[in-house]
């Protein structure tokens, strides 16, 4: 199973439907969550919503509602004010720093900006997050290999990231993020510096994650995306969650525009 | 973990940071190596001046308490008793005058003219005393103020035998060299810590993305800590080594015969040496470990 490393996909070409383990216990639980940044900003007020593994969730909203802070709450850069905020069942709270990293492993993130070391090749950028959680780990090249392959840049090992396109770079990111096999994938803005044909790509490659087994949470402005996915939605507006839905849209009708 | 891929990365890091801030990794080695040169250079100096106050001592600590001719063998005993029971004193001895030309004859070489006096009729001049072996050099004055009261010593200005003044002084310098190597070490020292920190957070700072992206892909906060600290070790233990290298330069430039100067032997420069490198490591990786605290914070 491999996906077209063509730069631009056809698009609409979407991922056949992976059905959410609803039966399941939830990965994800969000639970009368608040956050307030020490400054005093509320980036989040009283939030509650659940996410069965392998569910595909686009979080939505206008600059400033909070998304962001979200996917921060979940890989625990930040902790909750209120509430609690448990991933597999473990309350990242009472996460001891010291587990924090096994926290990690679990998780692929990517961002916007790619994060990407602009003075390593596309192999190396890969390679270093098995260097530096599990350095010796057998079959390093094979492991580059494979996650390159999926995203489709098994042909620019050597490449430095100055001299890829954007969705290309972020491609790159994605594989980085997808070498410890993660159960969760988080993507904040993936599309937001991209060129509509390359996001489009980018994101046929989170359903295709998706569709391997990965809960997918991304955070997006990308309106074209969501509504031509009809996944599930979470709508933030202030920090609110105003909107949860399957197979949902970007806006609703009468809503304002974000 | 396996640890030699993790030793490599550590050691390659360590060393691509020490090469690429090479301005500040340089003013490290700067101060680091003039802290151990203090150090080393007031250890030298104490080592010598407690070796001349130890040869002092040794001779100050017997002490003999010279008897006038005119007593008594009862009562010179009798002192030697009350002297022996003294908690400080170790042995009490007599030696009568006899002896006392007896041995002035073999050490000093003067029986000729001991044997000359006498058969002048001018009698044997060297006083019979009570010679006290002390515990404590501390105890020397005491002793001696005690004894000098008595009506039954030698009379004259050297009614006991010992150099008064020198040991104070002597302990003077010590006490001086320590607190000044203390003062200098403590001063250096914490400019070479802040240094080291330094050095160590712009390492840091230039590394800055890797470590972010380190600590999403799930590197422990020790994994990222390593190369950081083996950064300051390697300039701690590469400081220790120049100090070592000048110090042991001066040493056998001032010293003679089979010591270095100041009278400091081999195995006491090959200890000052180890310490030196143990210093500097010590140094570097506290320096480094408050250098990358900040970076951790989060
Ligand atoms: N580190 C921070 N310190 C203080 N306030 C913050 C911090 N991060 C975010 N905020 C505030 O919290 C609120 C929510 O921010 P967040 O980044 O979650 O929004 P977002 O939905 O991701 O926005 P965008 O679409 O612009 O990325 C905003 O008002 C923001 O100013
Ligand atoms: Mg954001």
């Amino acid at each position: 199973m491999s996906i077209s490393a063509s730069p631009a996909p056809p698009r609409p070409q979407v991922a056949e439907t992976t059905r959410p383990a609803r039966h399941e216990p939830p990965i994800i639980v969000f639970q009368n969550v608040s956050k307030t940044y020490p400054n005093g900003a509320a980036a989040i007020r009283d939030i509650s919503f659940t996410i069965p593994p392998r569910d595909f969730v686009f979080v939505v909203g206008a600059s400033g509602a909070g998304k962001s802070t979200i996917i921060r709450l979940l890989i625990r850069e930040e902790t909750a004010t209120k509430g609690h905020v448990l991933v597999e069942g473990q309350d990242l709270a009472r996460l001891r720093r010291r587990h924090l990293p096994r926290l990690r492993r679990k998780m692929g993130i990517v961002f916007q900006d790619f994060k990407l070391l602009p003075n390593l090749t596309v192999a190396q950028n890969v390679a270093f997050a098995i260097q530096v959680t599990d350095p010796g780990r057998s079959h390093l090249k094979e492991k580059v290999g494979e996650a390159l392959y999926i995203v489709g840049l098994e042909d620019k090992l050597n490449t430095f990231p100055t001299e890829l396109s954007g969705g290309e770079q972020q491609r790159v990111a994605i594989a980085r993020a997808l070498v410890h096999r993660p159960r969760i994938f988080l993507a904040d803005e993936p599309t937001g510096n991209l060129d509509p044909d390359a996001g489009w790509g980018i994101v046929q490659l989170l359903l295709q994650i998706n569709h391997r087994g990965a809960t997918v949470v991304m955070a997006t402005h990308n309106r074209e995306v969501v509504d031509l996915c009809r996944r599930r939605v979470l709508a933030m507006e202030g920090g609110c969650l105003i909107r949860d839905e399957q197979e949902g849209q970007y806006l609703k009708e009468g809503e304002a525009n974000l | 973990m396996n640890p030699v891929p993790a030793l490599r990365f550590v050691v390659r890091v360590a060393l691509q940071n020490i090469v690429r801030n090479r301005g500040i990794a340089f003013a490290s080695l700067l101060t680091v190596t003039l802290t151990l040169l203090g150090a080393g250079a007031a250890v030298g100096v104490v080592f010598a001046l407690d070796k001349v106050l130890q040869q002092e001592e040794s001779q100050a600590s017997v002490l003999k308490v010279f008897m006038a001719d005119h007593i008594s063998f009862a009562s010179a005993l009798n002192l030697e008793h009350t002297l022996a029971s003294e908690p400080s004193v170790q042995t009490a001895s007599f030696e009568n005058k006899d002896q006392a030309a007896a041995q002035a004859s073999s050490t000093l070489g003067l029986g000729g003219a001991l044997h000359i006096l006498e058969s002048s009729g001018g009698g044997n001049p060297l006083p019979a005393s009570i010679n006290l072996h002390l515990k404590n050099i501390a105890a020397v004055t005491a002793i001696n103020n005690q004894v000098s009261t008595s009506d039954l010593l030698f009379p004259g200005p050297h009614q006991t035998d010992y150099n008064k003044d020198v040991i104070p002084r002597v302990e003077h310098y010590i006490l001086a060299a320590q607190l000044g190597g203390a003062i200098l070490v403590a001063v250096v020292g914490a400019v070479a810590l802040v240094i080291i920190t330094i050095s160590v957070r712009t390492a840091a700072f230039v590394r800055r993305q890797e470590i972010e992206i380190m600590k999403l892909v799930g590197a422990t906060d020790w994994f990222v800590r390593w190369p950081f600290i083996l950064e300051g070790m390697i300039l701690g233990v590469i400081s220790a080594l120049l100090a070592s290298g000048v110090l042991l330069g001066v040493g056998v430039t001032f010293g003679s015969g089979g010591s270095l100067a100041l009278g400091v032997g081999m195995r006491l420069a090959v200890l000052i040496s180890l310490g030196l490198i143990l210093g500097g490591a010590v140094l570097g990786s506290f320096g480094s470990l408050v250098g990358i605290r900040r970076s951790l914070a989060t």
